[in-house]
């Protein structure tokens, strides 16, 4: 009886190191999103020519859905409006695959310059845009419109700005062809302040079907 | 006699109030109703005249709808079912002679007669009424980083019953109860 007694209580031990090692290293095993390299950013006045021939814009229609596949980003997008401080505001951040546009800006490959933002990650673990910047130039975004239609953008930068210098004028501003800017959290992360800035992808449509 | 009452009276209650309920029913849930407000939706948010504006109705059911502009000048529209849920979509274009301000489209849906309407804002410069957000998005709070709290205390916890019962161990065999 009592030889059974002690191997239960030591296998319970060894269980609650095994498990106990696991939980407090597995917790500790995490990584930070990429960032993109200086190579990503833009280039002065090279990167509308060299990053293929701009397409005629598409008539207004809000978009479904938003596919990265250089990344693995296929996921449905949600209307965003403004928080009161006139910041852009974010999808749920428990909903880790949703990303969300600017319902009361421009529409996808309609000219001017439409904003799709998604969060870098969530309280459990990484989230749709977690890889953003690991996107390259001349990558392709695919954005379903409710029309029926896809726009196709390709990307001309992947730049990372600190939340202090956000350049709104840059990032948000208005453009004569159709543009598309996708935005994650990025830059250094620090514990009581959470991430200093954002990823910013910037892209113009080159097709559409 | 009595009783043949009480079955006729009861009968004619029960009449009664199979009457209510089919009458209840039987009345169409949308008529005389106003238009539902917010069911119908315009993109771009604000549109210059001459250009086209497209047209979201929430009709429920996948069905087509009859789009109605003429308080812009516009005249009427189709909306086809769309690729969203439930959502008829449609086109139609802002008249050139279009004055700057807010007009009210209408759409009724194929299927139930129902109406829904919504704002179509038109300005003179596309860029002029539009609000650009501002500043940075709080779209990250570290969760790929950091050590998740929860699992941190569920290891530590795993760790102090694994001590508990080496310590146990170690003292009965310190005892000689032996293992």
């Amino acid at each position: 009886m009592r030889r059974v007694k002690d191997t239960a209580i030591a296998a319970v031990t060894a269980v609650a190191l095994g498990s106990g090692a696991w939980l407090l290293l597995g917790g500790a095993r995490t990584e930070a999103p990429p960032q993109p390299s200086a190579a990503q950013a833009a280039t002065g006045q090279s990167t509308r020519a060299d990053r293929g021939a701009a397409a005629p814009a598409l008539p207004p229609s809000p978009p479904d859905r938003v596919r990265i596949p250089a990344i693995g980003v296929d996921a449905p997008l949600t209307g965003l409006g403004l928080t009161e401080t006139g910041s852009l505001d974010v999808p749920p951040a428990e909903r880790k695959n949703l990303a969300g546009w600017y319902e009361a800006g421009t529409t996808p490959g309609e000219r001017g310059t439409a904003i799709v933002a998604g969060h870098v990650d969530n309280a459990k673990g990484p989230a749709v845009f977690y890889r953003l910047g690991a996107l390259r130039k001349g990558s392709r975004i695919e954005v379903d419109r409710r029309d029926g239609g896809v726009a196709v953008f390709t990307v001309d930068a992947v730049e990372v700005y600190a939340a202090d210098a956000f350049p709104d004028e840059k990032v948000y501003g208005a453009a004569d062809r159709p543009e598309l800017r996708v935005i994650t959290c990025g830059g250094p992360y620090s514990r009581s302040t959470g991430y200093q800035g954002n990823v910013v992808v910037f892209a113009h449509l080159t097709d559409s079907r | 006699m009595r009783r043949t009452a009480r079955l006729l009276t009861g009968t004619a209650l029960a009449a009664a109030a199979v009457g209510l309920t089919t009458a209840a029913t039987a009345v169409p849930v949308y008529a005389g109703e106003t238009a539902a407000p917010g069911g119908l939706k315009v993109y771009p948010s604000s549109v210059v005249p001459g250009d086209r504006a497209m047209v979201t109705a929430a009709c429920g059911g996948g069905g087509s709808a009859a789009g109605d502009a003429s308080a812009v000048g516009a005249g009427m529209f189709p909306l086809a079912p769309g690729t969203g849920d439930g959502e008829a979509t449609g086109h139609f274009e802002v008249p050139p002679s279009a004055q700057p301000g807010t007009y009210e489209i209408v759409a009724t849906c194929g299927d139930d007669e129902r109406r829904v309407t919504g704002d179509l804002v038109v300005t003179l410069t596309s860029a002029a009424e539009q609000v650009y957000p501002k500043g940075s998005v709080k779209t990250g709070v570290g969760g790929a980083l950091g050590p998740d709290p929860v699992q941190t205390a569920a290891g530590v916890a795993a760790l102090a019953v694994a001590a508990a019962g080496g310590t146990w161990l170690l003292h009965r065999r310190a005892r000689g109860d032996g293992i």
